[in-house]
């Protein structure tokens, strides 16, 4: 049974995640002691199971519902947001390596980052769609990033199988079709082009437990498909023909990944924008660390991503406070390095 | 107390003026609702004391109204009156540092309608107006609406008689005279602006004809052929501030031969003529003053 190799390392970094969230929670622009951070999330959680009820601190009325509020409404569903989108974007990454048997694979090699782009930048420039104020964005985004996939998808089928390098090819076209569309957008409403930017950059600093709530299903859908997955995937990485003989279903797999990664990528690029590194860089860290079996990897990779975001997230909103780096200029920084590091311990002996 | 009759006037007047002033801030009309230009209804129920500005055209609004004193917290781009620099810097309307705004419980924050702080801000608990002029006559009604949301509608009309005044003062000196041709480059692609927006509208009013036709919009990139034959006698570099100089635009392919080169009429800004010409707000009359000096250099 294969619980065993995976239980150490798994509860091991979920521990390790926990610390992160608790010390993310804690640190930002403005500064907020240990003891008050943890008041406040127990003040929280009391009124939750209370009801709204006047607790007495030692601290006046007013200064306590500023400590609730930065810590109940901004930074902790900041941290679970990061969270959420690492985890997305590490499961996404996991299974899109895992089906496409490619170390260079990314949850963006389909166009979901270039489909998401130019409709959230179309829905950002005509204002909001529909009049679904601000929920028009993410929503363009999400229907654009899975209209893409699904496009790129009908492009490359042939009947009921799937081969994967014409699937990468029209992933690769469809995105550079889409990528410049979004350009001439950003051209063409010069006005609006700082917002659309900010926005492919990638940005968590507008989170909300609103956005946490709509991306926590897709992420919890995608992760029980890829886990369900994982053993399959193991037997696909002997090649498809030979997968086939030992009676997997390989087509059958290969959509089922493919559209689980898909949804987790375009849930997390609708919250967040386009967060890149992510996706590419943790599996194989996951990889690099313990081993190539899916089983470990799949599950490892939404947890290390959920770290790794969250803590590239808390180094993007402290290093230059008041301002912010973009979160994707973080990951890249700190993902580049690190990477290199693992790949040369694992060339060198 | 007794006052000597030397003394009775003025300590009347001092004290009818405060008076007047309370009775402003307290009697108002309050609570006072407002639209702002996401449609919402911005709906405050005393005078605001503690504001946070995120647009530094807002900022220089808010300290026009006299209201400067009351401003707590500025964007990283503000930096006009120069006592707001002073202020806490809390991050710029596309990445606002949420946490350190709410820490300055301001009961009044301006952003703009696009970058969706308002989205971020609103749900903790604050008041929010987002939306920027992007015409004269917005930059009118901006002045109107914090005049009401400010309690200062005396100085809001007092701020529009003045701007009415320069822009009027600066449009009959220019009323008669040809304009010349005129090119402006935001920065160096080239980008202009079309004839619609608000340099544009400067533009039109210091008596210069724009080249570049209203139908390119109001943030054109052009063809640099286009400016080339369409030979403006003046340029205006409002990206003179990141590197551009007359020198660099007289040494790019064709542009020796345009009358503004060859006539030495290539205008350098600063930055802050350049950050008073991109701020619809209280400056706009000298920014059309500064665009009138460099169009009709004879004429003032």
């Amino acid at each position: 049974m294969g619980s065993r190799p995976l239980a150490t390392p798994l509860w091991a970094s979920l521990g390790v995640l926990g610390l992160l969230l608790v010390v993310a929670a804690g640190v930002g622009s403005v500064p907020i002691a240990a003891g008050e951070v943890v008041a406040a999330v127990g003040r929280g959680l009391w009124r939750a199971v209370a009801g709204p009820t006047a607790i007495t601190t030692g601290l006046d009325a007013e200064a306590t519902r500023v400590i609730d509020t930065i810590v109940w409404q901004i930074r902790l569903p900041r941290v679970a947001l990061a969270a959420l989108v690492g985890a997305a974007l590490g499961l996404a990454g996991a299974g899109f390596q895992g089906v496409f048997r490619n170390p260079l694979a990314d949850p963006y090699l389909l166009g979901a980052a270039s489909g998401a782009g130019f409709a959230a930048s179309l829905a950002m420039v005509s204002g909001g769609v529909f009049g679904l104020g601000a929920l028009g964005v993410p929503l363009a985004a999400f229907v654009g990033a899975a209209t893409t996939v699904a496009l790129v998808v009908a492009l490359a089928r042939r009947g009921w199988s799937l081969p994967i390098v014409p699937l990468v090819l029209a992933g690769v076209v469809v995105g550079s079709c889409l990528a410049a569309g979004t350009s001439f957008v950003l051209l063409a409403a010069r006005e609006q082009a700082a917002g659309v930017l900010t926005w492919l950059l990638g940005s968590l600093a507008f989170a909300s437990w609103g956005r946490v709530g709509t991306l926590l299903p897709s992420v919890v859908v995608a992760g029980a498909v890829l886990i369900a997955a994982a053993r399959s995937l193991d037997v696909l990485q002997l090649g498809e023909r030979a997968a086939a003989q030992l009676g997997l279903r390989v087509e059958g797999l290969k959509l089922a990944v493919v559209a689980a990664g898909t949804l987790a990528t375009a849930a997390a690029v609708s919250v967040a924008g386009v967060i890149g590194f992510v996706g590419l860089l943790v599996p194989h860290a996951v990889r690099l660390a313990l081993g190539p079996d899916h089983r470990r990897l799949v599950p490892l990779s939404a947890v290390w991503g959920a770290g790794f975001m969250v803590l590239a997230d808390l180094v993007a909103r402290t290093v230059i406070a008041p301002a912010e780096l973009p979160v994707g200029v973080v990951t890249a920084l700190v993902g580049a390095p690190f990477f290199l590091l693992l790949l040369r311990r694992r060339v060198a002996p | 107390m007794i006052f000597t009759r030397s003394q009775l006037p003025s300590a009347m007047r001092r004290a009818l003026l405060v008076a007047f002033a309370c009775f402003g801030l307290a009697h108002a009309a309050w609570p006072v609702t407002v639209v702002d230009d996401l449609g919402r209804d911005v709906t405050l129920s005393a005078a605001p004391l503690r504001i946070v500005s995120l647009v530094p055209s807002h900022t220089e609004t808010v300290c026009a109204l006299a209201a400067c004193g009351r401003l707590v917290g500025r964007d990283t781009w503000s930096d006009f009156p120069h006592e707001v620099r002073a202020l806490p810097d809390v991050g710029t309307a596309f990445a606002p540092d949420l946490e350190a705004i709410v820490a300055l419980r301001p009961d009044l924050v301006l952003v703009d309608e696009y970058s969706g702080a308002a989205d971020a801000l609103a749900p903790l608990g604050l008041v929010v107006y987002a939306g920027t002029p992007q015409r004269l006559d917005e930059v009118f009604g901006l002045i109107e609406r914090f005049g009401r949301l400010l309690g200062a509608p005396t100085e809001a009309a007092l701020l529009q008689g003045r701007l009415r005044g320069e822009l009027d003062g600066v449009t009959a000196v220019v009323a008669n005279r040809v304009g010349p041709t005129v090119f402006y480059e935001i920065d160096p692609s080239p980008y202009s602006v079309g004839p619609g927006g608000f340099i544009g509208t400067l533009i039109a009013l210091a008596g210069g004809q724009n080249v570049v036709p209203a139908e390119l919009g109001d943030f054109p990139l052009l063809d640099p052929e286009f400016v080339v034959a369409a030979d403006p006698q003046v340029i205006v570099l409002a990206d003179a501030p990141y590197g551009v100089d007359a020198a660099s635009v007289a040494a790019r392919p064709g542009w020796a031969g345009i009358a503004a080169v060859r006539g030495g009429r290539v205008v350098e800004l600063t930055q802050e003529q350049s950050d008073v010409l991109s701020r619809p707000g209280p400056r706009m009359g000298e920014a059309l003053q500064l665009l009138a000096r460099i169009l009709h250099p004879g004429a003032f």
